[in-house]
């Protein structure tokens, strides 16, 4: 498809992260011995889908070089890591295993000595690697009288916990985040696990004082809950330590989100997407993942320093709204090779980036708080649109010398359904070509990929006079 | 006069009859639409409180426009009707911020039609001490916010007053509710609910007399034909009586309801003692028993038993709104939960505009079939 072929140190870079993540893998099940192995494959069937990762690596490096190549590259590799050390949590850890909702704040859990797992992690990450494998959960959910019209990430969470393929954990720690789907959720997936449940609120209105004082308290009490419920204790030094790290790691994503303002961007998609949306929700203040983000903004300088475009003929510049496509993963290797859209930042990795202020305990949850209900998915869904949505939309088109904006128009959020007529009339009085894709996160029968194609392709030809590159 | 023609009159038009005669003395309405907003803080001082409704909506193609297709009709209803011009006679309007779609609906609104006076109430999704203490603060701010634009007096005596008046006003519903629960009921499902949405819909001095005769006269009627069950209705926003009157078409007979704009849990007295505003924020918080509402889907559960068997129902009807998240999720939590209680349940999904009135009587003529009555 695109005139630039990767070369052979392209190829051996593919190969050494292939073998690294085969390695890494490996090294998990033997340590965990064949027979408990065999027993937890058994118990945690999508075990196996996590095995395809070395499909997915092949997929998000196809047609990319150089540092861009690499960086992808490194990223899946982290998240592979990532994935083994929940695993082991699950082997290991059991006795301090929690469940708790994506959004809230991991920092607090790691801080109390306690294992957290995700139940949304699964349904994110398995559509990247096998497209309609959460296609069973989400009919699961139905056949128990789950709406379909139910955004499909709580729908398969609930189907996941219908079928039994949660870790068994202590407790269960929820929020009225990010919508109302994904929070009665947790209604259902606490009557299934039968375990103790705790809920956070997050005001509607949170750019203020009262409404951060508010949350402070409320995730306060959740640490009291845990300490009664779990063996978990807060360690408040232990969390001070965890925030300065997370405040490094912040640091490091700013300078590369400054560098990716250059046209032509020195890097882009996942190298930018799927690090944030791994490393600052699930291993926010660890080594490892300040040790990518030296290394994502080290690619991204020298890239900028010899202004090497990460798109090889970056023409178009994307902002995406929404998740990505999660069970076509890679769109964005198909768009740059076929048209030269270099996709800048998305609305889940946007921020305003505040940081923790460490100070005191008091200042830590304060900020965590604020980190909270300023981020992704929580900030866009409440606060009236008018000082959230929009503004955030423009300004990345702005700061970003952002062409266009595509909404992954998800047809399971009806936060961000609800907005795209308003959105459409304020992009066409703003002059900023706007794409919405009709589709479903992660149920491919809905719209399967061709047909993201498809209007993806009408938008670039008709809308943006693209040329196809090939 | 035709009682029932005329309440059926009041519910036709957000605009009625009553409405405009208290518009024509001075009075203020003020629209609202969720059972969190205090309607009693809309009752004070030359204000009225008008729950807003699409009754007779024939589609909602601008709507759909811009809230899309996949978002609860109601929502949608209500932005076709302000597109439309309908809601104009409001002087003002306030949204709680209580679920998804009513959140998207006020931003839509904000963008799009906005009128003299609107808000959003940050309600919270608890009912601790926290909870209550952040509602009692948010209903301060939006005391001072009417009172700073329409100069009406929301102090402590005035609040007093419209919850004492409010109580005596529901007092007269709940009264009137009974003769539709007891043994020999007299009166309709149907009949009822529509007095209950009118009494929402339109400004309360002037209905009073008239629910009070209709209360007075209830023990002279004869008791109702014989029909096959009793049943209790529940779910979320239920304000067009016809839906009813189809399931009592197939002979059953709505002796309770459960409903955000029911008789219960809606018409419970608000505590008269203490500060107003903060009764009634802890009144609202935590009698509003919507799904919308973390951690109590046990007590809903119990409630919804518990009421069933006080009015001796043979089952239970749930209903909710399609595309509605809290209510969609927590009713397959609720059947389960009732039947677990030995009572016989249907859930059934709607569209706000009543429409599908067939395929309607076929599903209650099996449920009421499958109950051996």
């Amino acid at each position: 498809m695109s005139t630039i072929k990767p070369g052979l140190s392209d190829y051996l870079l593919f190969n050494k992260y292939r073998a690294i993540n085969l390695m890494n893998i490996g090294r998990m099940a033997a340590k965990h011995g064949p027979l408990d192995m065999h027993r937890d494959l058994k118990r945690y069937p999508w075990i196996w889908d996590l095995l395809e990762v070395n499909a997915l690596l092949k997929r998000l490096v196809e047609g990319r070089s150089g540092n861009y190549r690499k960086a992808v590259a490194m990223v899946t590799g982290g998240v592979v890591e990532g994935v083994i050390e929940l695993l082991e949590g699950i082997f290991y850890r059991s006795d301090r295993l929690i469940l708790h909702e994506d959004l809230l704040p991991p920092e607090i859990f790691r801080a109390m000595g306690l294992q957290p797992w995700v139940p949304e992690l699964l349904g994110i990450l398995m559509p990247m690697l096998v497209p309609d494998t959460m296609q069973k959960y989400l009919d699961a959910a139905e056949s128990e009288g789950i709406p379909p019209d139910i955004c499909s990430l709580p729908r398969a969470t609930i189907g996941m916990a219908l079928k039994n393929v949660f870790p068994e954990a202590l407790a269960i720690v929820s929020s009225n985040m990010p919508c109302d789907g994904g929070m009665s959720s947790y209604t259902i997936i606490a009557r299934q696990m039968k375990k103790p449940a705790y809920w956070v609120d997050i005001p509607f209105d949170f750019k203020n004082e009262r409404a951060l004082d508010y949350f402070a308290g409320e995730l306060k009490d959740m640490i009291a809950w845990l300490e009664k419920h779990t063996p978990g204790r807060m360690d408040w030094e232990r969390l001070k330590e965890i925030c300065e790290k997370r405040n490094t790691m912040a640091e490091l994503e700013l300078d590369i989100w400054d560098m990716i303002r250059h046209r032509p961007a020195p890097m882009a998609a996942e190298a930018i997407w799927m690090s944030h949306l791994w490393f600052f929700n699930i291993n926010p203040g660890y080594d490892t993942s300040i040790k990518l983000f030296t290394d994502l903004k080290d690619l991204t300088q020298k890239n900028l320093e010899a202004n090497v475009s990460a798109v090889p003929h970056e023409k178009y510049r994307a902002l995406l709204w929404n998740p990505p496509t999660l069970h076509y993963i890679d769109l964005m290797v198909w768009a740059e090779r076929t048209y030269g859209v270099s996709l800048i930042l998305d609305s889940m990795s946007f921020n305003r980036q505040p940081f923790i202020d460490t100070a005191t305990p008091d200042s830590i949850l304060k900020s965590l708080g604020n980190i909270i209900m300023q981020g992704p998915m929580s900030r866009h869904t409440r606060g009236p649109a008018e000082a959230n949505y929009f503004p955030d939309i423009f300004h990345m088109v702005k700061h970003f010398d952002l062409d266009m904006v595509w909404v992954a128009g998800h047809i399971g959020c009806k936060n961000t359904q609800a907005m795209s007529g308003v959105l459409r009339e304020k992009c066409r009085d703003a002059g900023i070509p706007l794409l919405v894709i009709d589709y479903d996160l992660m149920d491919s029968r809905i719209t399967p990929k061709e047909g993201i194609q498809e209007q993806v392709g009408n938008f670039m030809e008709n809308i943006m006079k693209a040329k196809r590159l090939f | 006069m035709d009682t029932d023609k005329w309440f059926s009159k009041l519910l036709d038009e957000p605009l009625n009859e009553l409405v405009q005669k208290s518009m024509d003395e001075g009075q203020i309405p003020i629209g609202y639409s969720c059972s969190y907003v205090p309607e009693v803080m809309l009752s004070v001082d030359g204000l009225f409180p008008v729950r807003m409704h699409a009754t007779g909506i024939a589609g909602t193609e601008i709507a759909d426009n811009y809230l899309s297709s996949v978002i609860c009709s109601y929502t949608r209803s209500l932005l076709e009707f302000a597109l439309d011009e309908r809601y104009d006679f409001l002087r003002g309007w306030v949204f709680a911020a209580s679920c998804d779609h009513l959140r998207r609906l006020y931003d839509n609104l904000e963008y799009l039609k906005r009128p003299g006076f609107s808000r959003i109430l940050d309600v919270p999704h608890k009912t601790g001490d926290a909870a209550i203490n952040w509602y009692t603060d948010e209903l301060k701010l939006f005391a001072k916010a009417l009172t700073d634009h329409f100069g009406v007096d929301l102090g402590a005596d005035a609040l007093a007053k419209a919850i004492r008046e409010h109580n005596a006003f529901n007092a007269v519903l709940r009264k009137i509710g009974e003769y539709r629960s007891g043994d020999k009921p007299v009166m309709t499902g149907t009949e009822y609910h529509r007095l209950v949405i009118a009494a929402g819909t339109s400004p309360k001095k002037p209905l009073l007399p008239i629910l009070k005769k209709i209360r007075n006269d209830l023990p002279k009627r004869d008791p109702l034909p014989p029909y096959r069950a009793r049943l209790l209705l529940a779910g979320g926003h239920l304000d067009d009586p016809g839906y009813i009157s189809i399931i009592e078409s197939q002979g059953g007979l709505i002796v309770a309801d459960r409903l955000c704009t029911g008789s219960y849990p809606g018409l419970l007295p608000i505590p008269e003692t203490g500060d107003p505003i903060a009764a009634l924020a802890k009144h609202y918080l935590t009698k509003t028993s919507c799904p919308r509402m973390m951690e109590a889907f046990r007590e809903r559960a119990e409630d919804i038993v518990k009421l069933a068997r006080e009015c001796r129902a043979d089952g239970v009807v749930i209903q909710i709104l399609k595309f509605c998240d809290t209510w969609g999720v927590e009713a397959a939590a609720f059947v389960s939960c009732i039947r677990e209680a030995g009572i016989p349940v249907l859930r059934l999904e709607r569209d706000y505009r009543l429409g599908g009135e067939g395929q309607l009587r076929t599903r209650i003529q099996a449920f009421i079939e499958s109950m051996g009555k």
